[in-house]
């Protein structure tokens, strides 16, 4: 018996990883196909964040950095949709711009998704976003220090054509969007270090007001930026895009928009929940075998 | 009806202390312009308007929402003297300021909000100057242990004896971070022991200038030791500037060539632990460094050394042994130790007298 | 030569940033953005042929010196050629065609559709792989073996537990407790490396303007 123990805990401890990968991706395939119903409440950083945006006085403008590439889509993407979603909602512009040439088509994606949700549904031509005049997508320049600084001086000189090709300068909305004078908050979605560097140039030069979204994995990197104030909250992982989507969620209601839209980051929930607790259990596991075969050994 | 617009049209009155003043610190060319918001709920909005002396013509220089009270003009020419005035619109009136005393833009040639970083720049100099000064003088610094670093020799001398190549990945980061260029200094030193060893050595690099000087350095490496005939082209190249499309592309290189050492020094993010466990997978003897503190974990896991923030600044002159390198480590301590002592001091005061001394930096 | 003038550009540059940061005067703030704006971005277009030349290169090598695995740089030059192709004649996407014919009845491929198609869910595969490296990674190395490596495993799960909507179930205080630890202690040991980590910044930029840390130029006096 003694020894069935001991080859039990000793195969647990030396367990072949795929196993591991199998039963995770089980855990985490399962609650994807049959969800169960998870609605985060809002932490600090992700409030104070909403809280910035949603009075923001209106002629300032949000500005939404897609700095992560298509591998950490599922993760960030939920962000710029709830971003844009919360902006339009409260009508505030919108500039858009992309640090990493593979974010444009993530930048394309969203705003495409969110302007159909509301011009689909709007009634009158207030109730519509008008690309020009509530929003502008500038498209990617490199390199960096070109575009985070120059932004400060004339954000036309450093983008001088948007995105779909026509000159920055004619439109509407860049007559009060001049530099970061006239942003009332950055926003920079990155699963990279990305933030840091908007800090280290715009920030300290500028003086912009500075906000991040940012993968979970990477999350523990900038609390100490949001403790300083650098950073006016910020959304970490899976779990702060789905916080901010509550959040929105409940600003649209509350101005008449019952819509009823997906929130991509608040179905993952119950998949994330899953993966975490099976997580936990396979570190409990682990330190029962191995505390289980050092005392045989003693 | 008619009489109520009249009534209200009356209300409106003209936006008081209408003030223009340089804007302090900058490269001049911007006025800013500030007035008292007018509370009255039919105003639109605030024209302002601005003439330059001895001009008797007022220019219009923008709308403004009702909201603001602030407008900064940045067409003003330095030296040109003008003077604003500010006009309250509503539906179906306006109302026009008093105009503001004259004004003109200066450029400055110091930026006094940057005082605490000059100050901060020139000590920290000094002490390193010092230091590499008396690095010159007394070759006997001590200079604490590094594993991760003493171990360099010992990894490249297995993969040598196992006739396996060295992968070095010198992080994914620009030329512009720091930390890139601390991990090229070491690959110096790592593609010199290489070259005498006669270790292959494989640099797949994420970004086309970080390429460009990496291939320089290990050119070089290979002709300080003596062995130009050893380097070829092939040994570094550039892959990818995208994070997992590198990841992947390390990670074949890993499974596929089987590389006894492997060094992961410089910047990583989300895709260390991609790379370090698929490195500990195959066997290889790892050896990391980062100052990107949440990879840090990561790589303490899954490798057998890893060099902890400032180590890796450190470690170019810890391989290497120059002794005014070394200099610069002594200097670095003698640094951090001045900023504890500040903290300290500074948080006791503040405490203390409830002085608002954490402002001041 | 070959290695001063290296040197004296790097210190004339370096000091010349740093004199930027502080002074706004029109001349100096001008000079300053010409070398941000138009060097930096001449350099990095040059940089962009160096690295596709690089790629074309170290696969072609390999294909003529018939390396292991060498089919697999067949893939890579062949990828590269057609994705250069349909970027650059092929068009963005069906509204905005180029001059090639990439449409095919209700079938297309312009860069979005190759983008969407593969690069994203390509992409996303290799980054969900750190869930299960992480799940790997933390069933054998989060060991209880000695008090701080305890300590280290209990703050694991409470943030763990704090993370996820399940942990304001077992109390309602569990997601600010989380939020606590990577909030102060977490941020407090990470400021401690980061002042080490600025410093050891400070003295690499140091030295490389001063001409003290040579490593970046391979080394040698």
């Amino acid at each position: 018996m003694s020894s069935t123990h001991e080859n039990i805990f000793l195969r647990l401890q030396r367990i072949d990883r795929r196993w591991i990968y199998l039963v995770l991706w089980l855990v985490i395939m399962v609650p994807l196909i049959f969800p169960f119903r998870i609605q985060p409440r809002a932490s600090t950083p992700v409030a104070q964040l909403f809280n910035y945006i949603d009075t923001m006085p209106e002629n300032k403008a949000l500005v939404i950095s897609v700095d992560f590439t298509p591998d950490t889509r599922a993760e960030l993407q939920p962000m710029v949709i709830a971003l844009l979603r919360h902006a339009f909602t409260i009508k505030r512009r919108v500039g858009i711009l992309a640090m990493q040439v593979y974010g444009l088509g993530l930048a394309e994606e969203a705003i495409q998704q969110v302007t159909n949700e509301f011009n689909s549904r709007a009634q009158t031509h207030e109730d519509s976003v008008i690309y020009g005049e509530d929003f502008v997508f500038w498209g990617w320049t490199t390199p960096l220090l070109t575009v985070m600084l120059g932004m400060g001086e004339r954000i036309t000189r450093v983008f001088p054509v948007d995105y779909y090709g026509n000159p920055t300068e004619s439109l509407p909305i860049m007559r009060d969007l001049k530099n970061y004078d006239d942003v009332g908050i950055l926003v920079s979605i990155a699963a990279s270090a990305m933030p840091r560097s908007w800090i280290n140039f715009a920030q300290v030069q500028f003086g912009v007001n500075l906000s991040c979204g940012i993968t979970a994995v990477s999350a523990a990197d900038f609390y100490p930026y949001v403790n300083s104030g650098q950073f006016i909250g910020m959304l970490a992982g899976m779990k702060g895009a789905a916080e901010y989507e509550q959040l929105v969620e409940k600003r649209m209601k509350n101005k008449g928009m019952d819509w009823g839209l997906r929130n991509t980051g608040t179905e993952a929930m119950s998949s994330q929940t899953a993966a975490h607790l099976a997580i936990m259990v396979f570190i409990v596991v682990g330190n029962i075998a191995y505390f289980a075969s050092r005392r045989r050994k003693k | 009806m008619l009489s109520l617009t009249l009534l209200l049209a009356i209300t409106i009155f003209p936006p008081e202390h209408v003030q223009a003043r340089d804007i302090p610190n900058d490269e001049g060319g911007k006025i800013v312009v500030t007035w008292d918001r007018i509370n009255a709920p039919e105003l639109i909005g605030y024209r302002v308007l601005r003439q330059q002396r001895n001009s008797d013509k007022w220019d219009t220089l923008a709308f403004v929402g009702r909201l603001n009270n602030r407008y900064i003009d940045d067409a003003a020419v330095n030296r040109i003297e003008y003077r604003y005035q500010i006009i309250a619109v509503a539906e179906s009136t306006q109302a026009v300021s008093q105009p503001s005393a004259y004004t003109c833009s200066l450029p400055q040639w110091f930026d006094t909000s940057t005082l605490p970083a000059l100050l901060g720049t020139v000590i920290l100099s000094l002490i390193f100057v010092f230091f590499f000064d008396r690095a010159k003088r007394d070759r006997n610094l001590f200079i604490r242990r590094i594993a991760g670093l003493d171990a360099v020799e010992e990894a490249l001398g297995r993969a040598t004896e196992m006739g396996r190549a060295t992968l070095y990945v010198p992080g994914l980061s620009t030329m512009s971070d720091v930390a890139t260029i601390a991990s090229l200094n070491i690959l110096g030193e790592v593609a010199k022991k290489t070259a005498q060893f006669g270790t292959p050595l494989i640099v797949p690099v994420a970004d086309p200038i970080v390429y460009t000087v990496a291939r320089e350095v290990v050119k070089e490496a290979y002709t300080t030791a003596g062995r130009p005939d050893a380097f070829h082209q092939d040994i570094v190249f550039f892959v990818t500037d995208q994070q997992f499309a590198f990841a992947a592309a390390v990670d074949g290189i890993m499974t596929r060539e089987k590389p006894a050492t492997n060094f992961l020094i410089g910047m990583f993010w989300a895709e260390s632990l991609i790379i370090a466990e698929t490195g500990a997978a195959t066997g290889a003897i790892q050896i990391a460094g980062t100052d990107a503190v949440a990879q840090l974990p990561f790589f303490i896991t899954a490798c057998d050394y890893t060099l902890i923030g400032e180590e890796l600044y450190a470690a170019s002159a810890y391989i290497s042994r120059e002794p005014v390198l070394l200099g610069g480590i002594k200097a670095q301590d003698y640094s951090k130790a001045l900023i504890v002592f500040m903290i300290l001091v500074f948080s006791v005061l503040a405490l203390s007298f409830n002085l608002p001394v954490l402002s001041w930096l | 030569m070959k290695r001063r003038l290296p040197l004296l550009i790097v210190l004339i540059t370096g000091i010349f940033g740093a004199v930027a940061f502080f002074v706004p005067y029109p001349a100096i703030r001008a000079a300053d953005e010409i070398m941000r704006n138009d060097v930096q971005r001449i350099i990095a277009a040059f940089s962009l042929v160096l690295g596709v030349g690089s790629i074309v290169q170290h696969h072609m090598l390999k294909i003529q010196r018939r390396a292991q695995y060498y089919s697999y740089s067949y893939i890579t030059i062949i990828a590269l050629i057609i994705t250069a192709i349909i970027g650059v004649f092929g068009g963005i996407d069906v509204t905005r065609p180029g001059i090639l014919p990439t449409r095919f009845g209700s079938f297309s491929i312009h860069i979005q559709t190759l983008y969407s198609n593969m690069m994203v869910p390509l992409a996303a595969t290799m980054f969900s792989l750190l869930a299960f490296f992480m799940a790997s990674a933390a069933y054998r190395a989060f060991r209880a073996r000695n008090l701080e490596a305890t300590l280290l495993l209990l703050a694991a799960f409470i943030v763990m537990l704090g993370a996820v909507p399940f942990g304001r179930l077992i109390h309602h205080q569990l997601p600010a407790f989380a939020e606590w630890i990577l909030a102060v202690p977490n941020t407090a040991s990470k400021r401690g490396i980061l002042f080490g980590v600025e410093l050891g910044i400070f003295a690499t930029s140091l030295k490389i303007i001063l001409g003290i840390e040579r490593g970046w130029l391979g080394g040698g006096k």
